[in-house]
């Protein structure tokens, strides 16, 4: 098994190390007492500490064994920048439309994001139940509300903060703040991955931009970068991966054999030095890269039907380009890529222009937006679900808080609402057609099964097969986890 | 905030420190609080003492009775790991304080008022304890009641084993190793002795090819020219290297390559990081700064006040230090957003300061007291105190000779007044009935009215509008007719000034300012009505007067408050006003005016019209002297303003305050520190400042030598560079480190003899050959027994392949160049450029650093994204780096740069190959490689051989 358990952490090890520790231990337990308690704690051998994976760093991305055995080998999460509204959305609330037009009680001094609320507002999209399930989704996303018997909401999710930066940190990498490794640098820190001719970790940025944080979304933070997402989508290759086209196959051939004799030789000059080894091999992996990744971006042997699910070539460009984003992610997916990240939504570029901050225009602008996610969304999910790859990856659709059930003052929109929101998962190792959690009658926040951030992402390990509270690297005087030092797996969630 | 994992449970460590008494030698001081908040209703009468059990009878011991409960009932909540309520009841100095609502929980001899035993009777309804498990017996509370009621003996808290690195420096001797011959210098002896233990020998010295390769790019970053190269190798005298590394200390590029590691251990970047990610186009004085500080070899204490404090010193770039971090720049009027964010910034700043200077991760101590360290939840707070008036901001980069520039400017400012009472003459006599403007319009600074001589008793200043709000006048003057023109509105010849109203509550705008011959905005009178009001001033007698002069502030501090609309009249009485002078004639107000305007050349005699032109430029040559005297680039170090209450925030939540913190450091460490609660700002960071620079310090210099250490061979004495805490790593060799440490001291806290020290051993100039018995013991080199080879960073890889091709452009300092595309949404975008030219040329430490994003080329080679601290890169070796080296535009490039500058230099390919070889491998090709080399270059061209050059090992790694 390659995957290890970590070395004491340093405070471990001095406390065992010292050999000071028994003298100075006045209440008479010995040495015998001492070892049971540590058995007993796992140090010696039943494991509880921080694991940190071990991995060779000749070839880092070798896939590595989970903590125990996982439900789910991959994770596709597709994330909406902006805010996406619970309450147009996933989250049916007839008192809302019961009470619309009218205050919403006790939030008369109520202060969001962007200031004053006024009147709660019922969802201009109507409601309707879907499936056996007759689940009420509305009307926005009518293609994947026709998919509510395979989903599993969480109504009750709840983010620490109301501002995109920080919230989109912490659905991305468990904290608010800047510089911290994404969950799918985690992944594969954790698991490594299958397919080494492709990155572990992709991260395709929606066709109108890169999402509100750019980035941070896909950084390794403080893993070494190996670990880092590679960002690319159906229309943005991987960038450098093509030969420069003023070099012909015999001079790259030749270029490359030449380079690999310099490096032989040197190598000869330092054997054992392996770090030389793994960096020659870098070479061949990237020629390899080469071809896989133009193979993954290339649709051609695609069947029209297909095409057509998921809207390959619809009139709507911007929906166009989406659609061949998630044709690449299923692709992606498919070709044991460990972790993928889809975007929808970019960067603002004026407010709910390019995502989903629906301030002030919030039917005007989800018109919009909704139709670009929908059936390119819906699209790959049951073109996931009818190749099988359902059963062993893990879908989580998220976006970073919440909406008011109110509009603010004096605008026609939803202001930001960290308090409750809805997200959802499907494929490996969850429950189909199941809810979890709610919010208040009027959706505005979590009261059932109140959800963290954290709880999400500890679900999403648990699912790889990876306990939240072990996996963990050091940094700077901590053993640093995606859950920080909270959250537990949702297992009522769990199939 | 984080709290940290550990491999050992709570349970255990509770348990293991109570074995061996080993605690934190501190008492948190929140339990002070604790205690003012005691009475709340909780010994009161609503407790019904009657249903406490009795107390047992005998005497009861509290090692073998008392303690075994508190271990079994009570530690889970309330031991070393967990304080909740912020109660501890593992140690006597804690437990008998209390916690934070109810103290004291134990008050000896009086068990049945000690709130301890109502909670575990089960007196008070949302305190019964233990609130997790079995609760306690009838008997156990007895037992319990019966040691409080006996005065609650308990042993004093075992003295506490200091973690080595907070014990104060020890002075080691320098050990007696056997290969005498081998030791050059002290380093080398602790390193032997260690080796000697070991039994493993040392590998042999480096070639000089090798040596002077590895010491170039370790102190410049850049790789050594083969001339240089060719000279050391010939160099006989004993002392060559010796002089290699002088010369390479003395480079000015010494401090660009040691700069970018400091900056790494600060988080330095040059965007604000979070949602929009904004530049900060004048963060970069800091950076500059940094390689300055090392070029100079400052010393390293001062480095640490001036970054701290050097707007007290005179380096106020220095202070970028305490804002290099991230700052949310979304503002809400949501207040918990806005004291998150506030609270955010300020944890930056002191966890940045604990892990840069101290090597203690204080930033753990946000929600709670730490976990390993002895640093209370209040000492994190003390030290936020200490930063509570610094916010992220610009301010003016102050020269060192402010307080001279600002006089000379005052003279200045005076010459030009003298001109401009001189100017006066060339005035325009106003026409008070005239509706077509020709007189110059108002100036903030001065304004001449002239009009014809008339006698007055009282001239009134009628004004109908204003620039915005009240309007201001700071001086009004009334000069007499004549050859002696004399300011007769004086009140200290005598004037009397009346006006329509006083601004209220103000010292600095009293009508008696009107006339106090004091200019300014500090000596002005301000009415209290919105855009009018008038003041009039009556003279001594009847005189003669021509003109009124005027300002709203003649120290041009202030714009607004102009009267832009107005009169001035002149009476014999009261009731008989004559309008002499206003507005009407006068051009509109322009706001922004340099120059109070004067354009009254028509109508003037030649000699006139010469006299006023040479006035005009003599008053606009000093007022241009005193923009640059007075004007100074703006630097992104922060602004200072009255500090803000500091509060312990209950588990670091910015919305539950709890007591007040004064400003202060860590009360665990030497030496001793107290600020008082009223320091003013700047001597608060002056104050912390003078703590961690103090050599009773135990941590500051030791975590300096380590990081020196680290970037010399590979990896620190400690390798938790910036936690040298309990949590952190043991180090390989602690005598080394406190004598190295000592030494620091003793050279003034220079870095450059420390660099000298190390370089100069026999420890650094060991080949990096390995050897299998050495291997077999200390595979990962902890031991030194040969030199770690190690991959270039991406700084000096980049900086190599531009001095391959003859690119590099070595100009230091200012703006950085940029590696993206211009872009100015709201939301920053950064889109790599795909075509570079000579701006980008110049070395990585001068590209502008955005957070979070990479250079797209260099990036990969794990730079750190400025998101939070580096102390130690890692080093990845991916397929997208090979990617990105063989085919990006820049490589393709420089690869083709590289390819003319040899055309340029030799002419056949084997003389370019060999070329080549010597300047990226400092070495002759082998005939191997030579034959594979031209035949590459034959077949398909120089640029190919070129482009696998700059991807070779060779090239990329130090032996």
């Amino acid at each position: 098994m390659s995957f290890k358990k970590a070395p004491l952490s340093n405070a471990g090890r001095w406390l065992l190390n010292r050999r000071s520790f028994l003298r100075h231990a006045g209440t008479g337990l010995g040495g015998i007492a001492l070892t049971a308690l540590l058995t007993e704690q796992g140090l010696l051998g039943k494991d509880s500490g921080p694991i940190r994976p071990q991995f060779n760093t000749q070839n880092p991305l070798a896939p590595r064994s989970p903590h125990f055995r996982p439900k789910a080998k991959n994770v596709l999460v597709i994330f909406c920048s902006g805010a996406c509204s619970h309450v147009d959305t996933w989250d049916y609330k007839p008192e809302l439309i019961k009470h619309h037009g009218q205050p919403m009680p006790g939030a008369d001094k109520l202060i969001t994001f962007q200031g004053e609320n006024g009147n709660l507002i019922k969802s201009p999209w109507e409601f309707k139940p879907r499936g056996q399930s007759g689940k009420m989704i509305s009307d926005m996303l009518p293609h994947l509300a026709d998919l509510a018997d395979e989903l599993c909401f969480i109504h009750s999710m709840t983010a620490k903060s109301n501002t995109h930066g920080p919230a989109e940190n912490q659905m991305s990498t468990g904290f608010t703040l800047d510089g911290f490794p994404s969950m799918g640098a985690w992944a594969s820190y954790a698991l490594g991955t299958e397919n080494r001719e492709l990155p572990a970790f992709v991260a395709i940025p929606d066709p109108r931009g890169v999402p509100q944080i750019g980035p941070n979304h896909w950084n390794a933070g403080f893993l070494p970068a190996v670990f880092q997402g590679t960002p690319f989508n159906a229309d943005k290759p991987i960038p450098n991966l093509d030969t420069p086209k003023q070099i012909t196959r015999a001079a790259e051939l030749s270029t490359r054999d030449f380079l690999r004799f310099l490096n032989d030789k040197h190598l000869e000059q330092h054997p054992g030095d392996t770090e030389l080894s793994a960096r020659i091999a870098s070479y061949e992996l990237a020629a390899k890269m080469q071809l896989s990744a133009a193979e993954v971006n290339d649709f051609s042997k695609e069947s029209e039907a297909t095409r057509e699910l998921y809207g390959v070539n619809d009139s709507n460009k911007t929906k166009a380009a989406f659609a061949r984003n998630c044709l690449l992610a299923r692709r992606l997916v498919e070709r044991g890529v460990r972790f993928v990240q889809l975007f929808n939504g970019s960067y603002a570029m004026g407010e709910g222009v390019g995502n989903w901050d629906g301030h002030k225009k919030l039917k005007e602008q989800y018109d919009i937006h909704a139709p670009i996610l929908d059936q390119p969304a819906a699209a790959l999910i049951k073109d996931m679900k009818a190749r099988g790859l359902l059963e062993s990856t893990l879908v989580v659709w998220v976006t970073e808080f919440g909406r008011m059930p109110t509009f603010q003052k004096g605008a026609d929109g939803r202001d930001h609402n960290p308090k409750g929101f809805t997200v959802w998962m499907t494929g490996a190792g969850v429950k189909r057609g199941f809810s979890y959690g709610a919010t208040d009658e009027f959706g505005y926040q979590a009261v059932e099964n109140v959800t963290t951030i954290y709880d999400l992402h500890a679900t999403l390990l648990h699912l790889l097969g990876l306990d939240h509270e072990r996996l963990s690297f050091y940094h700077n005087g901590i053993e640093r986890r995606l859950t920080d030092v909270h959250g537990h797996a949702i297992n009522a969630v769990l199939s | 905030m984080p709290e940290s994992g550990s491999s050992i449970s709570s349970k255990l460590r509770c348990a293991l420190r109570l074995l061996a008494g080993v605690r934190a030698p501190f008492v948190s001081k929140c339990f002070c609080a604790a205690v003012l908040l005691a009475p709340l209703g909780l010994t009161g009468s609503e407790i019904d003492k009657g249903r406490l059990p009795a107390p047992a009878k005998g005497t009861v011991d509290f090692t073998k009775t008392i303690k075994p409960i508190f271990d079994e009932h009570c530690l889970g909540c309330h031991g070393a790991d967990k304080q909740r309520g912020g109660f501890q009841i593992d140690l006597k100095s804690t437990a008998l304080k209390g916690g934070e609502n109810h103290a004291p929980a134990i008050i000896p001899g009086k068990s049945a008022d000690s709130p301890l035993i109502h909670f575990v009777a089960g007196l008070v309804d949302d305190m019964v304890m233990p609130q997790k498990g079995e609760r306690l017996t009838a008997e156990q509370i007895g037992l319990l009641r019966a040691w409080i009621d006996q005065g609650a003996q308990w042993p004093d808290d075992k003295p506490v084993e200091q973690h080595w690195s907070f014990k104060p420096l020890t002075l080691p001797d320098i050990p007696n190793a056997r290969n005498h011959r081998w030791a050059r210098n002290a380093v080398d002896s602790f390193i032997l002795q260690q080796l000697e233990a070991k039994k493993i020998s040392p590998a042999k010295e480096a070639d000089r090819r090798t040596l002077i390769r590895r010491v170039t790019f370790d102190l410049t970053g850049l790789p050594p020219t083969p001339k240089e190269v060719e000279a050391f190798v010939v160099d006989q005298r004993a002392d060559a290297y010796e002089k290699l590394v002088d010369r390479l200390l003395a480079s000015p590029h010494y401090g660009e390559r040691w700069g970018r590691h400091w900056l790494d251990v600060v988080r330095f970047a040059e965007t604000t990081g979070f949602e929009v990610n904004t530049p900060r186009e004048n963060a970069w004085p800091y950076r500059d700064y940094v390689i300055r500080a090392f070029n100079e070899d400052k010393p390293f204490d001062q480095f640490i006040i001036e970054q701290l404090a050097g707007d007290a010193f005179g380096v106020e770039e220095a202070t970028g230090f305490i804002v290099g971090g991230p700052n949310d720049q979304v503002k809400s009027p949501d207040i918990v957003l806005t004291r998150q964010q506030r609270s955010d910034e300020l944890h930056d700043m002191v966890a940045t300061t604990g892990s840069a200077f101290l090597g203690l991760t204080v930033g753990c101590a946000r929600c709670h007291n730490h976990k390993f360290d002895p640093i209370s939840q209040v000492d994190y707070f003390a030290m936020t105190a200490v930063f509570s008036g610094v916010h992220h901001g610009e301010r003016q980069l102050k020269a060192i000779d402010h307080p001279e520039r600002m006089k000379s400017a005052q003279t200045l400012r005076q010459s030009v007044t003298r001109i401009e009472g001189q100017l006066t003459q060339f005035e325009p006599i106003a026409d008070p009935t005239g509706t077509v403007p020709f007189r110059p319009a108002v100036h903030p600074r001065q304004n001449v009215d002239r009009f014809e001589p008339v006698e007055a008793k009282f001239v009134r200043f009628t004004i109908s509008d204003t620039s915005g709000h009240e309007p201001c006048i700071d001086e009004l003057e009334i000069y007499s007719e004549g050859d002696k023109p004399r300011n007769v509105a004086l009140a200290s010849v005598g004037a009397r000034a009346t006006a329509s109203s006083v601004y209220p509550n103000s010292n600095r705008h009293k009508l008696k300012h009107i006339n106090d011959g004091l200019y300014g905005n500090n000596q002005s009178w301000i009415p209290s009505e919105v855009g009018k009001g008038w003041v009039q001033i009556e003279l001594t007698e009847k005189l003669l007067i021509s003109k009124v002069v005027w300002g709203r502030d003649r120290e041009e501090k202030f714009t607004d408050r102009l009267s832009t609309q107005y009169k001035i009249e002149v009476a014999m009485e009261t009731n008989q006003w004559k309008t002499v002078a206003g507005s009407n004639d006068r051009h509109p107000y322009v706001p922004g005016q340099k120059s109070v305007p004067l354009d009254g050349l028509e109508g003037l005699s030649e000699k006139k019209r010469a006299q006023l032109r040479k006035l005009l430029a003599e008053r606009e040559k000093l007022e241009n002297r005193i923009v640059e005297l007075t004007t100074y680039p703006m630097v992104y170090a922060g602004t200072f303003k009255m500090p803000e209450p500091t509060y312990r925030m209950q588990r670091g939540d910015p919305m539950q305050p709890k007591e007040e913190v004064g400003p202060g450091a860590l009360t665990s460490f030497a030496p001793a520190i107290k600020i008082p609660v009223d320091t003013d700002e700047q001597e608060r960071r002056i104050a912390l400042a003078r703590w961690i620079a103090s050599p009773e310090n135990p941590l500051t210099a030791r975590t300096i030598v380590n990081r020196l250490w680290q970037h010399h061979f590979g990896e620190g004495i400690v390798n938790t560079p910036s936690d040298l805490g309990v949590n952190g790593a043991q180090p390989s060799h602690p005598e080394l480190l406190d004598w190295l440490a000592n030494q620091l001291m003793e050279h003034d806290w220079k870095l450059k003899p420390m660099h000298r020290l190390m370089l100069l051993s026999s420890t650094y100039r060991q080949s990096s050959a390995s050897n299998e018995k050495a291997v077999s013991v200390d595979a990962g080199n902890r031991s030194l027994w040969r030199f770690t080879p190690r991959r270039l960073e991406a700084e000096p890889i980049r900086d190599s392949i531009l001095t391959m091709s003859g690119k590099l452009d070595l100009k230091q300092g200012g703006p950085g160049y940029h590696v993206f595309e211009e872009n100015d949404n709201y939301v920053r975008v950064y889109e790599p450029k795909k075509e570079f030219g000579a701006k980008e040329w110049r070395r990585m430490i001068y590209q502008f650093k955005p957070r979070m994003q990479q250079d797209a080329t260099f990036g990969a080679f794990d730079c750190p994204d400025g998101g939070q601290i580096a102390p130690r890169r890692s080093s990845s070796i991916t397929p997208l780096q090979a990617l990105n080296l063989l085919n990006s535009d820049f490589m393709m490039q420089q690869a083709e740069f590289f390819a003319e500058r040899l055309k340029q230099v030799e002419k056949d390919s084997k003389a370019q190959v060999r070329r080549a070889f010597v300047l990226a491998f400092n070495r002759e090709p082998s005939k191997p490689e030579l034959n594979a080399s031209t035949k590459l270059v034959d077949q398909h061209g120089l640029t190919h051989f070129c482009r696998a050059i700059l991807n070779a090992n060779e090239f990329l790694y130090v032996f």
